[in-house]
């Protein structure tokens, strides 16, 4: 066995050697011969090691070829695929275990080779760090190897390996190593997902390392680690895909919920982490899918959620479904919700892209038949205000959401039609026009004074012009038989649809062949036949003509 | 206790006089003689009818009870009286399943067997003796046919084709005397002529046939043999009446020529003066004759006549009738017309704008029987889910457009076009498309007639410099290089290929070439031809204005009114063109806009109303001008260039209709905002329009940049279309370019704010644009907080025009605030005539009929029908299939019994016989027993 690993780890050798580019082919055989001759040397020093404890010294000479300076930099990675093997050998054959009533001389043997091991997984973890990426790979996968061995072989090693000892440096290299891109997937591809104790001890890596505050891109790596473990498990779940055998006879590692509570915590770690406001939305929009399944008690995500909502802008949007969820289920008190809501109505919310999400949500705070009507009336004004400077998309949206609320709310209606029945106040508008007692800059939706407004610019909007939003600007303006609007229907147009719902996509004749305008204009863009109308432009274009030069 | 039945039958009998007393000899002679034995015979009959029924109370089955007494107008629907026969039914059932299903039961699992072809075997309705007649008419027909190639007896047609033999007859019996009895029936019946005439008259006489019954029985039996009778009878019927027409017809001929010989003398009579010997008949009596008649007369050959006749009914149908000549107008009755002519185009144009001239209510109820055909076309593409097609939100679309079409535009004919619906200038177009032609005197006259038509031929004239009658186009062709002649393309790169030759200023002579060579008055092609040539000059007034070297707008210009008169004649390919142009824009580069596609959109405001509620070219055209203004980018001067161009496009589009756009409003806050010599403070927002900053990637230099600077020598000037596309590198230049942007921008927000004034909304719109305009003229010319340095300089930076223009933009923007907000009134929108409630109390019927059903809902009443009928035709089915059932099993069972009869005779027969045999073998045995017993 050990022949043919040689054979291949000298052909890895060989190709490494060549990629790295020698210029004359007589260089690259004395390099050939070079390397060959090393590897006959490292397996000379392995075999020695093998066959008697004399030659253990050949281990300290390896660690040694491994590395020249004690760094990762330029690994040899025979040896260290030999060393992999000579240590492997000697934890299953017990020779780094140390029993009470052993010599005095066979402890020492036994701590040395210890220290040697230390050493040797040290290097392991400097060449994750720092080397290129096939080498990077390569160490973790030596190094998960020991770290089994060890597991599996030295008895009340096992948890020690995993918690305190090789794991969370491998686990710490991977995620700080330079360039380790490569690394990293090849570390959740190969070990973190097939392998449910690797998946359970990194949850628990990751709580004890974003504990302390770390920098965003850390954060980011780490996010998206945990966000790639994205099978929770069910209730009724066998674990059965381990690493190490060992693994089977720890209780922990096989309940369902013991992995959940170290995700949980995982997560936990990071949201409490500082977050910046990108990867703040990032979590929020990966809240639902792939945070919140492993939460068996998701009111700790409150504190988050409140945080973000309490961001503004789209972070707030974001956080409001989560934050919504919980005030429904799990009795969180959010008291200034309504208010905090209403701000949110800004001049930015109608052109974002979360505004069919918002309106979804919207619909759903406001369903309550319970609300004040000031309140209601606020929203409704506030909506329409912005619907002034909205595009098409949000108008068709916002019309029905505003007659749904009329309906349920027949207290507000008087913002569609007021008679004033005082005489007084009748000629003092008459006289002097109506103030609006709306007050756009109030944040209390409940003072806002817009049930005793008009909604003018509703009015305005159905003279749009796109004549599908005029005329649904006109529902509002016509008797309310409908019962209600399934806003759904509302949500989703976009410029390119209703284009496209104009022109339609392909070529086809016209139902209705279009009116020509029946007068030919004189003058499009240049002045000419000026003089015959006496110098004064007046034909339909003069705007263009009088502000624009074409020439 | 009633007497017996057989009593009781003597006694009815008795009673209704079918049994009485015997009739003496004279008496039945009598009777037999008056008829009076018929109708005794018929009353019997019924008597006898009604015993029967009486004594079979099962025979007749009325209905029990009648549930309500109703009496209504039709009571045919039940059947007389509520009478019922079911004896007669299921007896007339089992006949008829005895037919058909035990034919069928027999035949079952049997295969092969005779097919019964001969004529009415399988027809039940026709008796034997029918049968038997209706073979033998058959039978002697098809001997007729075979019979006449050979026929050598002509006259004879009785004589059978008999079979000789070396000369003899071949006949059974041999001899005159033995002939077949079919034979002999023959010749019975030719004797029997004397019956003949009576048959005719018993045909003949209508009287006769009423009586049913006696005579009738009587003929039966005698039909047997009569079939030859008929036929013979048939033939002199018919020989008879055309005698008698033949006759009638001489009588008439004699009594017409004594009439007509006394004729003269009558017309003497009449005119009292003697006429002169009449000549020929003149020509024109003969043209007005029947041309057969008249070529007989004449002697001409028919298709001489026919040709003349068809040539003076072309100069009859081309005959004017001598009507009252135009009198010529007077200059201001033309005025006058021409001004009534705009103003209904003009009322036709408004009435598009408002969207549909019927009134709102009425759209509303039309909307719930309209939307769903409509609609569901209308969104097929799309698969709008239900709720927003629920109130016709395309509505809008179709009926206005059908009804505000103005009949003019379609391309049915040029000449309709010119003279009665389109406008004059079209007129001019097609004559000067003409004046190549023919038509040069008229020409010449037009163009004085008609201001506005010599411009336009001025206009298409202008770029060659000289009139295109056909002597000046020979003059100046040499020098321009252009051919006479150019084949009409048909896509764009053939035309690229036609015109690669000639120059830009040359383009409009070659189109006008083209489009008069092509005209479609010379070659019924052209018209095709000519419609895809405008669709290519659409095509290529977007080409020519992507070129790099910027060709001149007049050119453009030219094209583009060209278009615009092809797209009177032809306004589907054009409009067709147009809408892929716009496609293309929406779909390829809605927010990287080209000249071309500027001009495009131009193009659309010169030709196509924008005013309109909904049209097929201005709606998608708005809605790329509206995409662009709220997502396009904002991260150079070129992007704001061709903002502005696109939100003064948007504001052209709406001159007329004054719709509200707030995509446009947005742009210009946010492009002015951009340009503001300083950044507005962020925290209290301007408006409440969302604010686009240059994208990060253009970082912070970038977006500085667009700041208006404050150079020494800013100059005011006019944007120029070309500034989107020319990148402008010298500092004051750049300046300039900022100074005319903000300065256009201005008064791009005057217009809008002119537009928009009137609207309820008005106060809102117009605060916002008033505080960006504030913070402008306040960093421009008061601030001095920012920078001390600049401070000296502030002051008159801004050019004095620009100025001036910020400053009466900024008073008038208060006006119409201050207007606006004084007629601001509380909202009325809900006016409405209150619904009526919903009355559940039934509708009262006059006429009612409980067999009608008066569901005012058609579909569910024709539903309902539909049900009970299928109900009814189930419940039938159902019975039959029983009766059916029944019947097979009643069959089956008889069968069966049959066959247990058969078997025990058999068996009892066989037992008999064993029994017999036994019975003597025993009597053997016993004898023999009795011997052997007797010798023991």
């Amino acid at each position: 066995m050990p022949a043919t690993i040689d054979k291949s780890t000298g052909s890895k050798k060989r190709k490494s050697t060549k990629e790295n580019g020698v210029p004359s082919s007589k260089r690259r055989a004395v390099a050939e011969h070079e390397s060959t001759e090393s590897m006959a040397k490292i397996l000379e020093l392995e075999e020695q090691i093998s066959e008697s404890r004399k030659h253990y010294n050949n281990i300290a000479t390896l660690i040694s070829m491994l590395s020249k300076e004690g760094s990762g930099i330029n690994p040899d990675l025979a040896v260290a695929v030999s060393l992999c093997r000579v240590f492997s050998r000697l934890i299953a054959g017990g020779n780094l275990t140390e029993t009470n009533h052993a010599a005095e001389n066979e402890k020492i043997v036994v701590a040395w080779l210890r220290e040697r091991c230390r050493e040797y997984q040290r290097l392991l973890v400097a060449i994750m760090r720092e080397s290129d990426a096939s080498s990077q790979a390569t160490a973790l996968t030596l190094a998960m190897r020991l770290l089994n061995e060890r597991a599996t072989h030295i008895p009340g090693d096992d948890n020690q390996a995993w918690t305190s000892g090789l794991f969370p440096n491998i686990f710490e290299a991977v995620i700080e190593a330079r360039d380790g891109q490569a690394l990293r997937s090849e570390f959740l591809e190969k070990f973190v997902k097939p392998y449910e104790d690797v998946t359970y001890h990194t949850f628990m890596q990751v709580a004890a390392y974003a504990s302390t505050a770390r920098s965003t891109e850390i954060l980011e790596i780490l996010v998206t680690l945990l966000s790639a473990c994205d099978s929770v498990p069910n209730p009724d779940h066998e674990f059965e895909n381990f690493y190490s055998k060992t693994s089977k006879q720890n209780k922990k590692l096989l309940s369902v919920n013991s992995h959940k509570k170290r995700a949980q915590d995982a997560w936990l770690a990071i949201l409490r982490n500082n977050l910046s406001q990108p990867l703040r939305k990032t979590l929020l929009r990966i809240m639902v899918h792939h945070i919140e399944p492993w939460f068996a008690r998701p009111e700790l995500l409150m504190d988050f959620l409140t945080d973000s909502y309490n961001v503004g802008g789209a972070t707030s949007l974001l956080a409001l479904s989560g934050l919504f969820y919980l005030i429904q289920e799990k009795n969180l008190d959010y008291p200034q919700f309504y208010p905090k809501l209403y701000s949110l109505l800004d001049a930015d919310l109608l052109h974002s892209k979360h505004r069919s999400r918002f309106f979804r949500l919207l619909n759903t705070f406001l369903a309550s038949t319970h609300l004040p009507a000031t309140l209601v009336a606020s929203f409704i004004k506030r909506l329409s205000r912005l619907a002034l400077n909205a595009p098409p998309a949000a108008i068709v949206a916002i019309m029905p959401f505003i007659y749904n609320l009329f309906k349920e709310h027949p207290t507000c209606t008087f913002m569609l039609h007021r008679v004033i029945r005082d005489d007084e106040a009748k000629a003092e508008i008459e006289a002097e026009g109506m103030e609006d007692p709306f007050d756009p800059e109030e944040p209390d939706p409940d003072r806002t004074g817009a049930i005793d407004s008009s909604l003018w610019e509703i009015e305005s909007l159905q003279s749009h012009y796109h004549p599908n939003v005029a005329s649904i600007a006109r529902i509002i303006s016509e008797q309310f038989t409908k019962q209600s609007y399934t806003l759904e229907d509302f949500l989703d147009y976009t410029y390119q649809g209703m284009v496209q719902a104009e022109l339609g996509t392909g070529e086809k004749p016209l139902k209705k062949i279009p009116v020509v305008e029946y007068q030919i204009p004189k003058r499009i863009f240049t002045d000419r036949l000026l003089e015959e109308d006496g110098g004064i432009d007046t034909a339909s274009g003069s705007l263009m003509r009088a502000l624009w030069d074409f020439s | 206790m009633p007497p017996s039945q057989l009593k009781q039958l003597k006694a009815s009998l008795r009673d209704s006089g079918v049994l009485g007393p015997q009739k003496s000899k004279k008496q039945k002679r009598q009777n037999a003689k008056s008829g009076a034995n018929a109708q005794n015979r018929a009353q019997r009959e019924t008597a006898l009818e009604a015993i029967r029924d009486r004594f079979n109370p099962f025979e007749i089955r009325t209905i029990s009870r009648n549930k309500f007494d109703v009496t209504t107008r039709d009571s045919g629907s039940k059947p007389a009286a509520g009478r019922f026969r079911p004896g007669v039914t299921k007896s007339l059932g089992e006949e008829k399943r005895r037919q058909t299903l035990l034919q069928e039961m027999d035949r079952k699992n049997k295969v092969g067997g005779i097919m019964d072809r001969r004529f009415g075997e399988n027809d039940p309705t026709m008796t034997p003796e029918e049968r038997a007649a209706e073979r033998f008419a058959r039978a002697s027909q098809k001997k007729l046919r075979k019979d006449s190639m050979f026929n050598l007896e002509e006259e004879d047609d009785d004589e059978e084709f008999t079979l000789t033999h070396k000369g003899e007859s071949l006949s059974f019996g041999g001899g005159e005397g033995a002939q077949d009895d079919f034979e002999e029936e023959l010749e019975v019946d030719d004797m029997s002529d004397s019956e003949m005439p009576r048959k005719r008259k018993r045909l003949l006489d209508d009287g006769e046939f009423e009586e049913p019954g006696s005579q009738d029985e009587e003929e039966v039996p005698g039909r047997k043999k009569s079939k030859h009778e008929v036929m013979q009878e048939v033939i002199a019927k018919s020989k008879f009446y055309k005698a008698q027409r033949q006759m009638a017809k001489e009588d008439d001929d004699d009594l017409r020529e004594e009439l007509d010989k006394g004729l003269p003398d009558l017309f003497e009579m009449l005119r009292g003066v003697k006429p002169p010997p009449k000549p020929e008949p003149p020509k024109s009596d003969i043209a007005s004759m029947n041309p057969d008649r008249a070529a007989l007369l004449q002697g001409k050959s028919q298709v001489d006549t026919e040709a003349e006749y068809d040539q003076r009914l072309k100069q009859l149908t081309f005959d004017k009738r001598s009507m009252p000549t135009d009198r010529t107008k007077t200059e201001e009755e033309k005025i006058e017309e021409e001004a009534q002519r705009l103003k209904k185009l003009e009322e036709e144009r408004v009435r598009r704008m408002r969207g549909e001239e019927v009134s709102e209510d009425e759209a509303e109820a039309e909307e719930e029987d309209e939307e769903d055909d409509e609609d569901a076309d209308m969104f097929e593409e799309e698969s709008l889910p239900d709720d927003a097609k629920d109130f016709g939100l395309q509505q809008p679309t179709t009926t206005s457009h059908t009804t505000s079409r103005p009949e003019g535009i379609d391309d049915e004919d040029d000449f309709i076009l010119d003279d009665l619906v389109e406008t004059r200038s079209d007129a001019s177009a097609s004559f000067d498309e003409e004046d190549d032609d023919m038509l040069d005197s008229n020409e010449e006259f037009e163009e004085e007639e008609d201001e506005q038509e010599d411009e336009l031929i001025n206009g298409f004239t202008l770029p060659d410099g000289s009139k295109p009658g056909e002597g000046a186009a020979t003059s100046d062709m040499p020098a321009d290089g252009l051919a006479y002649t150019y084949s009409c393309p048909g896509t764009h790169g053939e035309f690229l290929e036609i015109i690669k030759d000639a120059t830009y200023e040359n383009l409009p002579t070659v189109i006008q070439r083209i489009r008069a060579l092509h005209h479609p008055r010379l070659h019924s092609e052209n018209k095709a031809k000519l419609g895809r040539f405008a669709a290519i000059l659409v095509r290529h007034v977007a080409y020519i204005a992507d070129q790099p070297e910027h060709p001149p707008f007049a050119i453009v210009e030219n094209v583009l009114r060209h278009i615009h008169s092809l797209a009177k004649t032809y306004p589907e390919s054009v409009s067709l063109e147009f809408r892929a142009q716009l496609r293309e824009i929406a779909t390829e580069r809605p927010l990287n806009l080209r000249p071309g596609d500027l001009v495009i959109l131009t193009g659309v405001a010169a030709i196509f109303p924008t005013s309109d509620h909904f049209h097929a070219i201005s709606t998608p055209a708005h809605l790329c001008l509206a995409r662009y203004l709220g997502q396009g980018p904002v991260n150079s001067l070129s992007d704001l260039c061709t903002g502005t161009y696109v939100a003064s496009l948007a504001l052209q589009y709406q001159t007329v209709s004054k719709r509200y756009m707030p995509e446009c409003l947005n742009y210009i806050l946010n492009a002015l905002y951009l340009l503001s010599p300083e950044a507005p403070p962020s925290q209290p927002h301007l408006g409440s329009f969302p604010l686009r900053n240059p994208a990060e990637t253009n970082s912070q230099s970038q977006s500085q940049s667009l700041r208006l600077k404050f150079v020494k020598t800013l100059t005011l000037r006019k944007l120029q279309f070309w500034d989107m596309t020319n990148s402008t590198t010298s500092q004051s230049e750049t300046e300039d370019l900022k100074l005319a942007l903000l300065t256009t921008l201005i008064s791009l927000l005057d217009t809008a704010s002119n537009l928009w004034s009137s609207m309820s909304a008005a106060p809102e719109i117009l605060e916002q644009a008033i505080s960006v305009l504030q913070h402008i003229s306040s960093s421009s010319s008061s601030s001095s907080s920012s920078t001390p340095s600049k401070k000296t300089k502030k002051l008159a930076q801004l050019p004095p025009s620009s100025l001036t223009t910020l400053q009466s933009t900024l008073t008038n923007l208060t006006t119409h605030l201050s207007t606006s907000q004084k007629a601001r009134r509380p909202l009325l929108l809900h006016d409405h005539r209150p619904l009526a409630i919903k009355a559940a109390i039934p509708k009262f019927e006059d006429t009612f009929n409980p067999d009608k059903h008066y569901d005012p809902n058609r579909e569910r009443a024709e539903l309902n029908r539909l049900k009970a009928e299928y109900k009814r035709e189930r419940k039938g089915a159902m019975r039959e299939l029983r009766k059916d059932a029944n019947f097979v099993a009643r069959e089956k069972l008889r069968e069966k019994k049959e066959k247990d009869a058969e078997y025990e005779r058999k068996y009892r027969r066989l037992v008999a016989e064993v029994q017999n045999e036994e019975g003597r073998e025993a009597n053997a045995y016993e004898r023999e027993k009795r011997l052997r017993q007797g010798k023991r």
